[in-house]
């Protein structure tokens, strides 16, 4: 568990470096899977029945195949993409995620001391933070998107480390949030290209009402 | 209790006439009309049950809500529903110039701003006050913003309603501090509150800021003047009429049974407050050229008088003591019922006029009286009572309001009560003349002399809707003005049970005043009638005629319609002599100039601006626009900058969490 932890936050780490589209997709479709094995390690330790596993099976059906191939979808149809502006400096939202990552293990220590799972619950709270990182420093909405699902990547942590496994009526629930969610995100990124010839979101500035 | 549903099920049925097709219009605005008719005459019927003891003081309570009906709440239902009834008989008529111009909407409108404005007084708790308030607010909003179609329409009605929401505000502070220091928000355990000493003045001026500004107090009458013009006359008339005494209402419940022992700074503040809107309302009307401005100033006037008055009271009984204090909330109850009476005739003959001629700008009138003999004759009546000469409802209220500024003088103990009672009489001596002058004006250059524009030639009569309702109005004006006891006692009754301080009653305080219930004797009544007999019987039997007609000498020359005197020239002296308050802007160029002599053109510009807007709103306005350029900076439409607030948030609240743990 630990080291799937630590890959974890590795993996966080190196999506806040990448700017191209594919690679970051690939990265998300990792990160999730270190989620589906950490859901499919709690299932085990629960021991077993199939409804232990299924959040993993999910995870791994939604997060891991169904999002990145609809998102890579998008990005294919984006061939054709105006570059408008280059993004803020990467080194900036490692730095970020960085000081995330300390601020963290301390809010956690000094909030819940000698917790089991400290690491855990820790780089769940650093998911959350870098996840709102990139939506605030990437304006691709491609990028956004991958933020929004490190988030909620780290909250499903979250849940999963301090609940022990949530009821599963829950568990579906949220897989349909996630799902629709993403649905709507990736129809409203080809609606924008259609308009401004860009996924861009620095052309969504006018104040509207 | 059960009246006031009927009357509100009687305005429901006025608003679901918004409901009918369009082809049935006339026939929705015709029950609108009647339903608030009925409506407004139970209330007044309901409402004279209460204050004459038939029904005692009824309340009704759901849950946390109520509404409750005393004394006090009484004497403006009656209002509300007298003006009410006068002005839907007007509004019958009067409105069908709106035929295919949203009339369905208008009628129901005026039956919800009608419903809305009976429930604020009925509301027996903070919440429902404050609601009903809010409907009274953006229905009378809608109905001045009725001609939307015009720019300045529209202005002064968005004007007016951020006004009204300032003071709304500044009411809903003062309610709610008292509320959070009583056991709830009814009106009756919020007058047991616990408010300390300093914390009361808090909430006293914060009331008094709200309900002067819906009163129209100087400085916060801007919207005022703008709104009464851009408003169709009937709305008008009763947005003066009553919704200003509702102010009033507000005001006297919150003074009597919130914060029942007063400051003397409060007092002054009050009294002060009234006699300086009563002053600058009345130079203001006085410089005016559209009527309807001319009125809405002067009810700036009267609002000022009541307060006056109405300060003039507290301040008795905050220092003489003995509930000489009475004198003066009665001259302000009085004259409450006088002005809207005289308001709501003054601004249906106003409507009369604008009805006739097409014009409301007054130097367009001149010779009315002969195309309008009755509007004439009403307005007649309305100008002599806003003018306060005697055998006039306005005298009374006016009277008494001298009175108790005279009992104020005699009963002071202080050098400073003197220096402000005599500062009281200045102003309201000054006041006073210059409303005579202003309604002089008024009815002459309307009514008297020649025609001065083609639409004031061919001027017609009102219908007789709008007769009937200024006729009705003009008895009420002229029966009080004559024999005003009626009113007096009926009023008397309200102030000894709900204020919260003991009064022997009204009778008993202005006879040991020294000054009699009537305001004529009787003996003088009777000389008064006996003279003028005296003159028509002198006159019919010397079959002598006094009156020889011809043209006025004018030097040999044929008189034109533009030697007369115009309104603007009417009040120059008064311009010239009030330089330095009105800061009048003239501009005079030559068109054309053949000759130094003759074959002249002038155009002559005369500005005068609102020095309050000038010199207290549009820097306070100029300020707004330079701090929200800051603001615009946060708010500046990108979402990756909202996003980055609510993250700033989050990790703020983490860390105050793991510190403050």
């Amino acid at each position: 568990m630990e080291f799937l932890v630590v890959t974890l936050m590795f993996i966080v780490f190196l999506q806040t470096r990448i700017m191209d589209l594919k690679r970051g997709i690939f990265c998300l479709s990792v990160q999730s899977a270190l989620i589906a094995a950490a859901c499919l390690v709690v299932g085990m330790s629960h021991g077993g029945g199939w409804h232990a596993f299924l959040p993993g099976v999910l995870t791994i059906a939604v997060k891991v195949i169904f999002i990145p191939y609809a998102i890579l979808k998008v990005v294919r149809q984006l061939s054709d993409e105006k570059e408008i502006a280059s993004d803020i400096n990467v080194n900036y939202s490692t730095a970020a995620a960085a000081c995330f990552l300390a601020l963290s293990y301390v809010v956690l220590d000094s909030l819940l001391p000698g917790s089991q799972g400290r690491d855990i619950v820790a780089s769940s709270m650093f998911m959350i933070m870098t996840g709102l990182t990139l939506i605030v420093m990437r304006s691709r909405a491609i990028m956004q998107m991958i933020g929004l699902i490190t988030m909620e990547n780290g909250i499903y942590l979250l849940g999963l480390i301090m609940t022990e496994g949530l009821p599963l009526i829950i568990e579906l629930g949220i897989f349909l949030d996630v799902l629709i969610a993403v649905v709507i995100l990736v129809i409203l990124t080809s609606r924008l290209r259609l308009s401004f010839k860009t996924t861009d979101t620095n052309v969504l500035r006018k104040l509207k009402g | 209790m059960n009246l006031f549903f009927l009357a509100a099920l009687c305005y429901s049925i006025g608003i679901i006439t918004l409901l009918f097709p369009h082809r049935w219009q006339k026939g929705a605005h015709y029950t609108a009309s009647l339903a608030a008719i009925f409506g407004s005459a139970l209330t007044a019927y309901g409402a004279g049950l209460i204050l004459f003891d038939f029904v005692q003081t009824e309340s009704l309570r759901w849950g946390s809500y109520s509404l409750t009906g005393d004394k006090w709440s009484a004497a403006f239902l009656l209002l509300t529903g007298c003006a009410g009834v006068i002005t839907s008989i007007y509004g019958a008529g009067y409105a069908l110039s709106y035929l295919g111009k949203r009339l369905r909407m208008l009628g129901a409108l005026w039956n919800l701003f009608l419903g809305s404005m009976v429930f604020v007084i009925l509301a027996g708790d903070a919440f429902s006050f404050l609601f009903f308030w809010e409907v009274m607010a953006v229905a009378s909003f809608l109905l001045v913003n009725h001609e939307a179609e015009k720019r300045v329409t529209w202005n002064a009605a968005y004007q007016y309603l951020v006004m009204t929401h300032i003071g709304t505000a500044a009411i809903m502070i003062a309610f709610l501090l008292t509320g959070t220091h009583s056991s709830s928000f009814a009106f009756a355990d919020m007058a047991n509150n616990t408010l300390a000493d300093g914390m009361r003045s808090v909430v006293f001026v914060a009331a008094f800021i709200g309900f002067a500004l819906k009163a129209g107090l100087v400085p916060l009458h801007v919207w005022l003047p703008n709104a009464h013009p851009a408003a169709p006359s009937h709305v008008s008339a009763l947005m003066s009429g009553v919704m200003l005494k509702i102010a009033l209402y507000g005001f006297g419940r919150f003074v009597f049974s919130f914060v029942p022992v007063w400051n003397y700074w409060w007092c002054i503040l009050v009294m002060l407050a009234g006699l300086i809107s009563a002053f600058l309302g009345v130079l203001y009307a006085q410089m005016e050229t559209d009527i309807k401005r001319i009125l809405a100033y002067s009810s700036v006037e009267n609002m000022g008088i009541i307060f006056a008055a109405f300060g003039c009271g507290m301040l008795l009984q905050v220092t003489a003591g003995n509930n000489w204090g009475t004198i003066g909330f009665m001259a302000a109850l009085v004259h409450c019922y006088n002005h809207s009476v005289i308001k709501v005739l003054m601004f249906m003959s106003a409507g009369s006029i604008m009805h006739a001629t097409g014009s409301k700008n007054l130097e367009l009138f001149g010779g009315l009286l002969k195309k309008l003999p009755y509007t004439g004759a009403f307005c007649f009546v309305g100008c002599m009572a806003l003018a306060a000469l005697p055998l006039t409802n306005g005298f009374i209220g006016e009277w008494m309001t001298l009175q108790s500024f005279i009992t104020l003088a005699s009963t002071s103990y202080g050098q400073d009560i003197r220096l402000w009672s005599s500062v009281a009489f200045i102003l309201l001596g000054l006041t006073g003349a210059l409303a005579l002058g202003c309604f002089v004006r008024f009815f002459g250059i309307a009514f008297l002399g020649r025609a001065r524009s083609i639409q004031a030639q061919e001027a017609h009569e009102a219908d007789r809707f709008m007769l009937l309702a200024m006729g009705i109005s003009t008895v009420l004006v002229l029966t009080v003005g004559i024999y005003p006891a009626p009113l007096l006692t009926m009023l008397g009754r309200v102030l000894p049970a709900d204020t919260a301080v003991y009064m022997p009653g009204i009778a008993d305080v202005l006879q040991s005043g020294g000054e009699l219930l009537l305001a004529y004797g009787n003996m003088l009544l009777l000389f008064a009638v006996l003279t003028v007999l005296c003159f028509v019987v002198v006159v019919h039997m010397t079959q002598k005629r006094y009156v020889s007609s011809s043209i006025t000498w004018n030097c040999g020359t044929e008189p034109t319609a533009r030697q007369q005197y115009s309104a603007t020239g009417f009040s120059k002296p008064l311009r010239r002599a009030f330089d330095y308050l009105l800061k009048p802007k003239r501009e005079v160029s030559y068109v054309r100039k053949d000759h130094p002599y003759f074959g002249r053109l002038l155009s002559y510009k005369l500005e005068i601006p609102d020095m309050i807007t000038e010199k207290l709103y549009l820097p306070l306005q100029k300020y707004f626009v330079v701090s929200s350029a800051f603001l615009r900076r946060l708010q500046q439409g990108s979402v990756r900058l909202y996003v980055s607030y609510v993250m700033a948030a989050m990790i703020a609240v983490l860390i105050w969490g793991a510190i403050y743990k």
